[in-house]
């Protein structure tokens, strides 16, 4: 559904980011969508989360089902979202990035929305993560700047550290993933998709680097360590990544290639979908349901990949 | 050998023991409580020193107060990340005394293969003690929740030396 045709259904609902901010606090609106094809095509699907149950897609509007994608029902938002992190130790809080620039917050599963974006700057919010151990600790990449936190659940931010250096350039993040595996620094690690291909850094900040086997500290003395087995492909964007909160060495991950799984935190990946994929999202208690969009298309799988099936917004 | 038996043996060898570290121990080398490198007990003497070698080897880049460059977070023009602050505002607290050890002694491309750093390695540059006394150095301004947090880091890191 288009920008245009909610307001002209709710036209004070979509202000601007200014207005918002005055206001403090969002409003929301809720709208039934007894026409299925309503939830949207698939194809201009830029985000998806699980939130529990609850199935997340924001396109030009966030459109939200409790019933594996059979109705929809499309939330108002404070702008367009780019991006979209949840916490299955937190039910109904969801992180949203603006393409107008800023965070939005829910804590009741996207009905409202609150702003809370003091030091972040402007910029494209693309994407986001919440920390997998703890749910006021929030990641955002401001498109052409870095990397950000905020440890308030998204009150304040901070530099955390710049966009990742690969092949000669910083490269934007494109998606971003709280990867509940230990760095042996304390922490875990939050990957990055981006253009030129899949990066990490530890929570410390300390520096970007590949994936590689075993931990940070095995990687101490991988002088000889093997390079990964099977990476992902050299040089191919990765639009969307995903770990799943219920066996985070389970990755899924969106290229234009299709869709590749890492069983193992991301050192050798397969290919479990031929098709250009856009979007990805892992059910918090089950690893081998995924939502994405593959071809333009909104599919469901309950196997990891194996097979697919079409939503209603398919 | 019997419990007992033993029990006391050893008791008379941990008595010369520490009759021996006691008759050897200036004030100046007397362990420092709570402050270890690598389990090793730190003295006032190491601290010293490490803050020496620290003014004369890593001072120029991190800063004389341990406050790394300016803008540290930003990538310089070069692409590499300028130096980090090594006090609690960085992230150097974050890492074992092995990975410290090891990414002084053969710079972060130990660490992360490939890596390009504006930090040297300091082997042939500074000895192992050495760098064991700067870290040293490093570790002991730390407040306090930053030490417990790093020795918790070292005691997890299974990767020995």
């Amino acid at each position: 559904m288009g920008e245009s045709k909610l307001r002209s259904v709710y036209p004070t609902l979509l202000p601007t980011r200014r207005a918002f901010l005055s206001s403090a606090l969002g409003v929301s609106a809720y709208v039934l969508l007894p026409d299925l094809a309503r939830a949207g095509s698939g194809g201009g699907i830029r985000a998806l989360a699980f939130d529990g149950d609850v199935l997340l897609a924001a396109e030009a509007t966030l459109n939200v089902s409790e019933d594996n994608g059979g109705t929809w029902a499309e939330r108002t938002t404070p702008g367009k979202v780019l991006a979209m992190a949840t916490n299955p130790d937190r039910p109904g809080l969801v992180a949203a990035g603006l393409e107008k620039g800023g965070v939005a917050l829910s804590a009741d599963g996207s009905a409202t929305w609150r702003i809370g974006n003091a030091g972040l700057p402007d910029g494209e919010v693309n994407a986001l993560a919440i920390a997998s151990r703890n749910p006021d600790l929030i990641y955002a990449a401001v498109r052409g700047d870095g990397l950000y936190k905020s440890e308030d659940a998204g009150e304040t931010w901070t530099l955390a550290m710049d966009r990742p250096w690969l092949k000669e350039a910083e490269r934007d993040p494109l998606t971003l993933a709280s990867v509940d595996l230990e760095t042996g620094m304390g922490g875990i690690w939050i990957y990055a998709g981006t253009e030129m291909g899949l990066t990490r850094v530890p929570d410390c900040f300390c520096r970007w680097q590949d994936v590689q086997p075993g931990n940070a500290m095995d990687a101490l003395v991988s002088g000889d360590a093997p390079p990964p087995e099977n990476p992902l492909p050299d040089g191919e964007p990765v639009q969307s990544l995903a770990s799943s909160p219920s066996a985070p060495e389970r990755l899924y991950a969106a290229l234009p290639s299709g869709i590749w799984t890492s069983a193992d935190g991301g050192v050798v990946w397969t290919q479990v979908a031929l098709s250009a994929a856009t979007a990805i999202a892992v059910h918090p208690r089950d690893e081998t349901y995924i939502a994405a969009v593959i071809g333009g298309t909104l599919k469901l799988s309950r196997d990891g990949g194996k097979s697919w099936t079409a939503t209603a917004a398919g | 050998m019997r419990p007992i038996a033993g029990m006391f043996l050893a008791g008379i060898a941990t008595a010369v023991i520490g009759s021996f570290v006691l008759a050897q121990a200036s004030p100046d080398e007397t362990a420092i409580e709570g402050l270890t490198f690598l389990g090793e007990p730190v003295s006032e003497d190491d601290l010293i020193a490490g803050k020496q070698i620290y003014a004369e080897s890593c001072a120029s880049c991190h800063g004389e107060n341990l406050e790394g460059q300016p803008d540290w977070r930003r990538r310089l023009d070069n692409g590499r990340m300028p130096a980090p602050p090594h006090d609690e505002t960085g992230h150097t607290w974050h890492h074992s005394d092995r990975n410290l050890f090891i990414v002084t002694k053969g710079g972060v491309q130990a660490v992360v293969p490939g890596y390009e750093s504006d930090m040297p390695a300091f082997e042939g540059i500074l000895t192992d003690d050495e760098i064991a006394e700067v870290l040293a150095y490093i570790k002991s301004t730390w407040p306090e929740r930053q030490r417990e947090f790093q020795a918790e880091v070292s005691a997890n890191d299974r990767g020995g030396l």
